[in-house]
Order: structure tokens, then sequence, then C-alpha cells
């Protein structure tokens, strides 16, 4: 587990934005790779079923939530407020790290919709290719591809506004 | 010379994901187009960015969390009870009350005699209802009394009680074995 471990609460902070969300993600995701053990073709690469499940999970979480906030989604093209999302308790730590590297790209990535930022961790962090992304992400290639090319836009619009002297 | 690569391509071919002759397309185009080659590269940057950064940020796992979840797999693993249930489950119920229909079937016939207790037949019943035919047969060679009938089998046989415990021989065995013991 330890070797998957670290990978698999990364990749779920990088969706999430905060650890509380990410713990509880990679915990459940592993719960559902036990479970669900039988069920894996081996032969096939055990992380990007795991990052699968963990994709899921975020949304349905999501999905979840913005059922019982009535919390607008936003769309595929419309940056998302992730203000929200992020627990009141984040340690001096991980405020100075957030400050000295994170910024202005990490906010940024907290700006995208779901779909964007789990299409862009997979895609550049995480550099799987787009099939690989579509059968992760359970959509089709030209769906990732459109994703990617929005979010990427969308990043580099972002990015350049942050950095930009005021 | 041909026209500037918009975005969207320049991120399927950063990515890779060009087919062959596009793929091909692009790197000649990107030789010689200065403005595209520019464009290229600030994508290439982003990715190299948010890689970085993430580097950066890398989390360690934390240990309660793998923890967590052993304490959740071991609390989901089935109880006793459930496992018993498990074999309530269509898969294994059907196919079981399917034999087992069909055994009853077929042993019902048999449950007449077994299931109902054997009744308790005094062996005198037989011996005197014996002694009464052959009293009454005139062409018998011998016609004992009830009583001679009785006190000669006693012997041999034992005593009545243990008869009846064996009464599920049948009538005519019996009758046989107490002529035999004359």
């Amino acid at each position: 587990m330890q070797q998957y471990g670290k990978a698999t609460y990364n990749f779920a902070y990088r969706l999430t934005g905060n650890e509380a969300d990410a713990r509880d993600l990679t915990q459940d995701a592993f719960i559902r790779v036990y479970r669900a053990w039988r069920s894996f073709q081996p032969g096939t690469s055990f992380l990007s079923w795991i990052y699968r499940i963990v994709t899921n999970l975020h949304r349905d979480e999501l999905r979840r939530r913005k059922g019982r906030f009535q919390e607008e989604l936003p769309e595929d093209n419309a940056p998302a407020n992730f203000g929200g999302q992020r627990p009141l308790a984040v340690t001096p730590i991980e405020d100075y790290v957030e400050r000295q590297l994170g910024e202005p790209l990490s906010k940024a990535l907290g700006q995208l919709s779901a779909e964007q930022r789990q299409v862009v961790v997979l895609a550049d962090i995480e550099e799987y290719s787009y099939q690989e992304i579509a059968e992760i992400m359970g959509c089709s290639i030209g769906t990732v591809r459109s994703r990617l090319h929005r979010a990427r836009a969308l990043l580099r619009r972002l990015v350049e506004r942050a950095q930009r002297p005021t | 010379m041909m026209e500037h690569l918009n975005n969207d391509f320049l991120i399927d071919y950063l990515h890779g994901q060009l087919p062959p002759e596009d793929d091909a397309l692009a790197h000649a185009h990107l030789e010689s187009c200065a403005s595209c080659r520019g464009e290229y590269e600030a994508e290439a940057a982003l990715g190299e960015a948010l890689r970085s950064t993430a580097r950066a940020e890398e989390l360690e796992f934390p240990s309660m969390i793998a923890a967590e979840i052993w304490q959740q797999v071991r609390d989901a693993r089935p109880s006793l009870a459930s496992q018993l249930a498990s074999l309530f489950r269509p898969a294994i119920a059907v196919p079981v009350a399917a034999v087992a229909v069909v055994a009853l079937y077929f042993a019902a016939p048999l449950a007449q005699y077994a299931g109902t207790p054997a009744k308790h037949v005094s062996a005198n019943y037989y011996l005197e209802e014996h002694a009464a035919q052959q009293a009454q047969n005139p062409l018998g060679e011998r016609s004992p009394t009830a009583a001679q009938l009785i006190e000669s089998s006693a012997a041999d046989i034992g005593n009545a009680a243990d008869l009846a415990a064996a009464a599920d021989a049948p009538p005519l065995a019996m009758m046989a074995a107490a002529d035999a013991s004359r």
C-alpha cells in the first residue's frame, strides 16, 4: 500500500486541493480496491486502475456535495471558485510552500472545474496518454482532448493574469 | 509556407498524441516558424511548471491513512453470521432447494414406513390367531391350543416384548418362526 499510497494520495490532493479531502478520497479508494480486488485485470496498470477509482469517487463526491449545498458546478469552460472546498485549518508550513512554489499555478489549477483539473493532472503531471486518460475518466478521447485544450488555455490565462503587475 | 499551428494542435503535439503524419508536419513547421516555436515553448513551459510545482508540493503518505484503511478493511470483513447468511444467497439456495425437493419426492414413499413409529403389536395376538386358525382347520395335523403355542414358543423366542420390538418384521415370517420353534 505504501508504494501506491503516496502516488494516490498526491493525485487525490491535486484533485481536491486540500489534505483532508485527499485523505478521505485515498482511504475510500483503497477500501474499494480491496473489495474489488478480484475484478482487477492482471497485466493492466494497477496505478491507473486506482486513479480511475479516485477520479470516480471524486466525481461522485462533488455530485453529492452539489446536491447537498446546491452548489453550482462550473461548466467545462467556466472557472470554478475553488476556495469553498479548502478547509479552514491549513498549517503555516503548507501556506508557506504554497506561497513560495504553488503560486500562482496551484491557485490557477484550483480555479479549474473538476473535470479540467483531472485532465490536466493526468495529462501533464502524471503524463498519461489521451487513451489512458479516457479509460481513467470514463469518457472519449475527443472529450479528453477538448477538456485538456480548454483547461490549458484557461490555466495560461489565469497564470498570466496573476503574474501581470497590478 | 503553411499557416500557423493553433494551440490545440500544439498541445496534442506536446503530449505526443498526434497521428504520425501530423506529428511530422508540426515538427517540420516548428523548425522553420519562430512564432509557433515560441507558442510551443510556452505550452511546454506550462507542463514543466505543473510538474515541478507538483514535485515541490509532493506530500508524504500519512501512515494514519494506511492504519485507518486496514482498520476499515478488518471491520468490513464479513462476520460468521453474515457468512452463514451468504449460504442462503440465491446462487446457492436455489440448487440446494431443488435437490431437496427431488430427494423429498423420492423419499416420500419410504417415509410412510420410516416416519410412522412401529406399532406395538403383541406377539401373542399372532400366536393366538394362528392357533385359532389351526384349531378350525379340520385337515390340520395338529391343532394345539393358544396356551400351548405360547408356552412352546416363549422358550425359543424369548418374551413377547422382544417380539413386539421386532414387530416391523412381516407377520408371516414371525409365524414361520413360531412354527419352526415347535
